[in-house]
């Protein structure tokens, strides 16, 4: 048989450390516990260098496994950017797991599975390796969501992702059960042309297939009218999986759902074209809508990322009901996820050490920091105007992006999309600069003092990556270009 | 009068009359499977009826609270018959459950081990020790001691 | 093939895990609703794959990647309830309503 191991290399690497980190938490002693996260963050980062190889090796597209398993330029951008969050996840999870009294070992244990089943997602050519990424980046946060056992709250947040969970992987598998039934095949090359031209007798059942599936990649993204239980869950788990939850298993579930309708069932535009545009149009405005009520600045979070995710979604969802430049669509909406990654982990960071100073979550309860903290004060307003898209952070750019491919796609569906998410994009404004205001604005409560322990060295750490990269990107967007450019060229040709 | 064609539709072989003649023999032999199982089912309960019926008719009928206790292996029962089972069980059950599937994968490879040869050995062996690794730390965290 | 007959047979087993998911109070009762729902999907799986006999018996294999999945999706469930009943005494879902949905 053979195997091409470099361009499994990454996986092979996060499975090692996987099982390393479990090894040493079975054989380490108490006090040396911390091992295990500093295992972890090696491990993440030994990974990034067979993606580095293979970026810059000529071999365009390595096809594995009779092409179940495919590694072009898309897989390799959307892989660095889970190990680069997975790396910063673990960063940030280091003081927060060391401050609490649970055992180690297996939160980082579980974070890798995680990491290592998106790496899969990003490669899946294929109904059943897809469902298997799918299952392996999910099933671990239902236990991460539940790390704090003792605190009601955190079983609560535990047992309704498991729930919805589970349900949503039944919808999707009984999408894919279809899919496979209709077309005879796995593989997304093969499915998409037994559907090309299915029988008059198939087609309801194609419908229903691309419902379900749809249904079941919408639960995993929290995009509305399917993101019930994200607020309870970003609030009860601890934060940084929050963080985690909001951006990678975001990012994974989004990404997982583009390859599916992209590669398999680009012929059926007409059918989950205008699925995506609803999607769009509800999160952006229900996420948005449900923000500006917000006290808890976790809960606020929460449906800021159901608004981005339906931000996100607008390009290739314009690009699907136009019927044209899906693959120009396709690289506006992975530019998009980058950036709010990216942005997205360092407002949780701020959380944390925000959280850490004030002692609540309330956002009233943060009056003043600006003054107590003022290198924390002007982190959270980087952090939370980017969010909101405000030159010349990165937020700016990733929006930019996103309005010119909706415009560009050019029919009515579309352009009336792009409408909407400039309405959004107004009323989002609203309730992050209310943070920053609260923040450098309002009055400190009396008898708080300066600020002089400095954060926790690798949470700080995660604060100035990602602050560095919301700048660099906002102020030098050709930069970054060269991604979403690479990631349209090789779609366009697979 | 009906004719000899005419009856021979009637029977088993009507189906390869349309379709598919490979197929419909398929199903007809399928059905043909269902019969007997339904035979057997039929003759099951027969033979139930007529036991429990000649003994019913010859016994004398004389019940008393001791005869109608429930049966366990004559030992005199106690408590309800509902009882709760106590929640460690759920461990080890679910401890079983996965190492039982596990051995769903192991089973294709032992089919296939001759021709996938080396490379076959190799990625079971590091299933097998993955799986050894996680119980191994399932035994460190005390998961399977009782007391 | 018989197959629409199979496929029925799977969506009721659909339908009865959906309703059970969404209205039986007990924890473990959710789960079993899970259960069924995995369960439904396999037998699609395999009537799908018996009709169609493709080359590899890719459905069959899907199933049985659905089987082990579902094993460790019920471990994890079950751990989770169990957490939850070492803090609460119950198993309950509708008690679990400490945050707003």
């Amino acid at each position: 048989m053979q195997i091409d191991w470099l361009a499994i290399a990454p996986e092979i690497v996060v499975a090692v450390t996987i099982l390393g980190v479990l090894a040493a938490d079975l054989v380490l002693p108490r006090p040396l516990k911390y091992w295990t996260a500093t295992l972890a963050v090696v491990g993440l980062t030994l990974a990034v260098v067979p993606l580095i190889l293979m970026a810059a090796s000529s071999v365009e597209t390595r096809s594995l496994f009779e092409g179940s398993y495919v590694v072009d330029d898309f897989a390799l951008v959307l892989k660095g950017l889970f190990l680069i969050a997975g790396y910063l996840v673990v960063l940030m999870s280091v003081s927060y797991i060391e401050s609490d009294r649970y055992y180690q070992g297996e939160y980082y244990l579980l974070l890798l599975s995680s990491v290592l089943g998106s790496l899969v997602i990003a490669s899946a050519r294929d109904l059943i390796v897809l469902f298997i990424g799918v299952e392996l980046t999910t099933g671990p946060l239902f236990m991460l969501a539940g790390w704090r056992k003792g605190d009601i709250r955190s079983n609560e947040a535990s047992l309704k992702f498991f729930i919805l969970g589970v349900l949503s992987t039944a919808i999707l598998l009984w999408g894919m059960a279809m899919l496979y039934g209709v077309s005879g095949e796995v593989r997304f090359d093969q499915i998409r042309s037994a559907l090309a031209d299915p029988s008059p007798a198939a087609q309801p059942l194609v419908g229903l297939a691309i419902l379900f599936v749809l249904v079941g990649f919408a639960f995993k993204v929290s995009a509305v009218p399917f993101h019930f239980w994200a607020p309870d869950t970003y609030e009860g788990a601890p934060t940084p999986v929050t963080a985690y939850l909001s951006v990678s298993s975001k990012a994974a579930g989004f990404v997982a759902l583009f390859v599916t309708v992209y590669v398999a069932l680009r012929d059926r535009v007409d059918i989950w074209g205008p699925g995506l545009w609803a999607l769009a149009a509800l999160s952006m405005t229900i996420g948005n809508l449900a923000a500006l009520r917000q006290s808890n600045i976790v809960r606020l979070l929460a449906y800021s990322s159901i608004a981005q995710a339906g931000f996100m979604l607008v390009p290739f969802a314009a690009a699907s009901v136009a019927g044209e430049q899906l693959a120009e669509g396709l690289a506006a909406t992975v530019v998009y996820l980058v950036i709010y990654a990216l942005m997205n982990l360092g407002a949780f960071a701020v959380v944390i050490q925000g959280a850490r100073r004030t002692g609540t979550g309330d956002i009233d309860g943060w009056a003043g920091l600006g003054r107590i903290d003022p290198r924390l004060g002007v982190l959270a307003a980087v952090f939370f105007f980017s969010l909101a898209g405000i030159p010349p952070l990165a937020g700016w750019f990733a929006k930019f992006v996103m309005f010119r491919a909706a415009i560009a796609a050019g029919s009515a569906a579309a352009t009336s999309l792009a409408v909407i998410a400039a309405i959004n994009a107004v009323i989002a404004l609203y309730y992050y600069a209310r943070v920053a205001k609260v923040v450098w604005f309002d009055e400190a409560p009396a008898g708080a003092e300066p600020a002089t322990e400095p954060p926790a060295a690798s949470l700080a750490l995660t604060l100035g990556i990602a602050a560095v990269a919301t700048v660099v990107v906002g102020v030098f967007p050709a930069v970054f270009a060269v991604f979403g450019e690479a990631t349209r060229v090789l779609l366009a040709s697979g | 009068m009906v004719e000899d064609g005419e009856l021979g539709a009637l029977g088993a072989d009507s189906y390869t009359r349309r379709g598919h003649p490979d197929a419909q023999v398929r199903m007809s032999a399928y059905f043909q499977d269902y019969v007997t199982v339904g035979v057997f089912i039929a003759l099951g309960a027969v033979l139930v009826a007529v036991m429990l019926g000649i003994a019913a008719v010859l016994r004398p009928n004389n019940p008393t609270r001791t005869k109608q206790l429930t049966y366990e292996c004559g030992v005199d029962p106690v408590g309800a018959g509902w009882s709760q089972t106590y929640v460690r069980y759920y461990v080890f059950g679910l401890l079983f459950v996965v190492f039982d599937v596990e051995a769903v994968f192991v089973f294709p490879w032992a089919v296939a081990a001759e021709r996938l040869g080396l490379f076959g050995v190799v990625a079971i062996t590091i299933f097998m020790l993955t799986l050894i690794e996680g119980l191994a730390y399932a035994i460190k965290k005390g998961v399977l001691r009782w007391e | 093939m018989i197959l629409p007959q199979f496929l029925i047979l799977a969506a009721a087993l659909f339908s009865l895990g959906v309703y059970g998911l969404l209205v039986r109070r007990n924890a473990v009762m959710v789960l079993l609703a899970v259960e069924l729902m995995l369960a439904a999907v396999n037998i699609n799986l395999v009537a799908f794959e018996a009709a169609l006999r493709t080359s590899q018996a890719v459905g069959q294999v899907f199933a049985i990647f659905v089987i082990t999945v579902a094993a460790a999706e019920v471990g994890i469930g079950l751990a989770i309830v169990l957490m939850i009943f070492r803090n609460r005494q119950s198993a309950n879902v509708d008690e679990f309503d400490l945050m707003k949905w």
